[in-house]
């Protein structure tokens, strides 16, 4: 018997593997004391730092993130500085991994407390997310949007701001292109112009250095050129895609004759925008707010400025853009309930401080959702919101869509630029291909709710 | 008590606990999860909504009417016969090189051959995503062209099956080699005494010996290659468009992306059974040419 025993402890340690569980590695004592003198934190969502979490006992939690790292481990620091009894250790993922991990994780139970969101995987994470144990109304009045996010009387998510598109252009090249500021184009005709004179070639006729280059981001700027023309994404029922229309396919061949016409850049030139325009290849490029730190962090030497989308005319048009609401971190509904009780603590703390609120919108450039931030100097400085803000009035939102139709328009796009396909077809097919995908998802978009909706 | 204790050391031998933890541990990770996917194959199952209803064979029709999954079949079957077919005639050729008394240095030229395989395949592929780039990749330098390999659906996929073709053949080279030492040298000798020729020597003798490990290095090629999707996801992420989907691809697309668990394990069974044929004919082909023994 014992002989079987030892046999069988053996293969359950060969097939078990014997690693152990992860740690932070934080020594953590017993918090005895609930009464800190702590201020209480906040306006209307208010933090009180005075009550024990966990009843004092030591807790550790996982917060998973993709993006942000400095930021989160501040915001974590000031809370653990609290609370000797707790540990939240920061775990990043790359994007594409996340999306996989993360939902998975969750739904097995071994997900982490706390989770940073992306709306456009709502659908996927709406069954696994407590909700805010915080009062609606007291959200509301300290922060916009919230009606949107409101489900049984309840939010899991809002927005802490809210993101768009803009131009971005190296100031170097635009010098040397003979442009001033005067030159920053206000239409569609006067970026072409510019990006003419931004472009150049060497000898064989190669471009050397694009004017404007929109290589692997073309959905984003379609969805916005769209908007410009009043062409809405989603039917009259709010849910059917709409990408199968005219103005789809006459913005496509814009884009297209950008490339080939007017030869400002080339699908051949530098094939992710992105870090073409890190690297100096490219002189404009249609970025969203993330890129303003992605550029100061990690291409330092580029001289860069931002401007706002350009119009069909010189009139002010339907919209300028899209936009979208960045969220708020989750709460998983798995976990324990001790996990939750600190998760849900980390988000009052986070909610009701100023300081983090605004380091994170300022990093992703994206207009503060809480409303005490509004008239902040620095947010109002900021280069892209400063750009932005006369445009803000006039950006649409869509809804937290599933992330399934940008990755199917691009696609479609892809088909259409670099496989040669035909417009129109390839924009049904992809149209059709998206409501495919879309069968059984619950989404109902808000674009309707546009402030300027009657204009249509 | 004596005779209970003597049973129970029989039937808990160790034999006996070997094989029980062992079949237990298939049927848990094996046999289970493969008999939920093909039910799951049947349902409209989504695990992260919840949601498991009955669709028959819908999706058995839906793929075989979508153009994307026959796209992807012809790809992978196109991807597997040119990289198997590579690996197999580069490495015999370099392997019966490095056979030949002629060749120097055979131990660095192995480890040489073989540091591409125990390479991981991520950190390849990410090389070789550079070694493509239009502006600055060494390809473009060397030929003095700015060709964007992996963006133009006319090289995208011959370009990912270069780079899995040289991640793998060294693979078949140490098989091979191994093959040919393991030869019976009297077939050389009688060969040798007959005033048989290299060339002759090599198509009927060598090629004919060597079947079985072919047939070992075809079948496990195979198998290997109708899953590939890593490559793909690195180097075009299916691109431009859908153009080098794969079906692994598809199904990691369908399941991982899309949540559609219940399509994607639909495409799973229909690889299966592909994956099951084409191994069945393999075997059958070689038997019907006289190796067996």
């Amino acid at each position: 018997m014992k002989k079987a025993a030892l046999w069988m402890t053996l293969l359950v340690l060969v097939f078990t593997g014997c690693s152990g569980g992860s740690s932070s590695g934080k020594n953590l004592s017993e918090d005895t004391t609930a009464q800190k003198n702590l201020p209480v934190l906040g306006e209307n969502v208010k933090f009180d730092p005075n009550i024990l979490i966990n009843d004092g006992k030591p807790i550790e939690v996982e917060f998973w993130i993709w993006d942000a790292e400095e930021i989160f481990q501040e915001i974590i620091d000031g809370f653990e500085e609290i609370y000797p009894n707790v540990s939240i250790k920061l775990v990043k993922q790359p994007w594409q991994d996340y999306w996989t991990k993360l939902p998975l994780a969750l739904q097995n139970g071994s997900g982490p407390a706390l989770f940073a969101i992306h709306n456009s995987q709502h659908e996927n994470l709406i069954n696994y997310l407590e909700p805010y144990d915080i009062d609606v109304e007291d959200l509301k009045a300290d922060f916009t949007g919230v009606e949107g996010h409101v489900i049984d009387g309840k939010v899991h998510y809002i927005d802490y701001g809210m993101m768009t598109g803009s131009i971005f252009y190296n100031k170097d090249l635009w010098q040397d292109a003979g442009l001033t500021e005067a030159d920053i184009p206000e239409t569609w005709d006067e970026f072409t112009s510019v990006a003419r004179k931004l472009t150049k070639t060497d000898g064989k006729g190669y471009i050397t250095q694009a004017g404007f280059n929109y290589n692997q981001d073309v959905k984003s700027i379609i969805m916005g050129l769209n908007y410009q023309k009043g062409q809405m994404m989603f039917g009259e029922d709010q849910r059917t895609i709409n990408m199968d229309n005219p103005i789809t396919v006459e913005n496509m061949q814009f884009l297209i004759d950008l490339y080939e016409k007017h030869e400002v850049g080339s699908k051949d030139f530098g094939i992710n925008d992105s870090e073409s325009f890190g690297q100096g290849q490219s002189a404009m490029v249609y970025k969203w707010g993330w890129f303003y730190n992605a550029l100061v962090n990690d291409y330092p030497d580029i001289n860069f400025g931002v401007f706002a989308m350009p119009a069909p005319s010189g009139q002010v048009p339907f919209a300028y853009d899209r936009y979208n609401g960045e969220s708020t971190m989750g709460i998983s509904a798995t976990n324990s309930s001790a996990d939750k009780e600190l998760a849900q603590a980390f988000i009052r703390y986070f909610m009701s401080n100023d300081q983090a609120m605004k380091d994170l919108c300022l990093l992703y450039s994206v207009f503060p959702a809480k409303k005490s931030l509004v008239e902040n100097d620095e947010v109002k400085n900021h280069p892209v919101m400063k750009t932005l803000a006369p445009c803000v009035d006039r950006l649409i939102w869509p809804g937290p869509f599933p992330g399934i139709i940008e990755t199917q328009m691009q696609q479609t796009f892809e088909e259409i630029i670099y496989n040669g396909a035909d417009i129109n077809a390839a924009v049904r097919a992809g149209n059709e291909s998206i409501m495919e995908d879309m069968k059984g998802s619950e989404f109902v978009s808000t674009e309707r709710r546009y402030k300027y909706i009657n204009e249509l | 008590m004596k005779d209970r204790a003597f049973y129970l050391e029989k039937i808990f031998s160790p034999k006996n606990v070997v094989l029980l933890t062992l079949g237990l541990f298939y049927a848990l990770f094996l046999v289970f999860p493969v008999g939920v996917a093909l039910v799951g194959s049947f349902h409209n199952w989504n695990p992260l909504r919840g949601t498991f209803d009955f669709a028959g064979l819908d999706h058995y029709t839906r793929l075989f009417r979508s153009p994307l999954f026959w796209q992807s079949l012809f790809n992978t079957l196109y991807f597997s016969v040119v990289v198997i077919a590579a690996r197999l005639v580069l490495g015999l050729g370099i392997a019966y090189m490095l056979f030949s008394k002629m060749t120097k240095a055979r131990g660095f030229f192995r480890a040489a051959i073989y540091m591409p395989v125990v390479t991981p395949l991520v950190a390849v592929s990410f090389v070789w995503l550079w070694l493509y780039n239009p502006q600055f990749g060494l390809f473009n330098q060397i030929l003095g062209t700015r060709h964007n390999w992996l963006f133009d659906r006319n090289t995208a996929l011959p370009a990912v099956m270069a780079m899995t073709i040289w991640k793998d053949y060294g693979y078949a080279v140490v098989l091979f080699l191994a093959g040919l030492y393991n030869l019976p040298k009297e077939c050389y000798e009688a060969a040798h005494i007959d005033g048989a020729s290299a060339p002759r020597i090599f198509w009927h003798i060598t090629l004919p010996l060597l079947k079985p490990m072919t047939l070992f290095i075809f079948v496990t090629s195979l198998i290997s290659y109708l899953q590939a999707y890593l490559q793909i996801l690195i180097l075009t992420n299916g691109g431009p468009g859908t153009s080098t989907y794969l079906s692994s691809f598809l199904i990691f697309d369908e399941a991982f992306v899309k949540y559609k668990f219940g399509y994607a394990s639909a495409i799973s069974f229909v690889m299966f059974f592909l994956i099951a044929l084409l191994t069945s004919v393999s075997f059958k082909i070689t038997y019907f040419g006289g190796s067996r023994d």
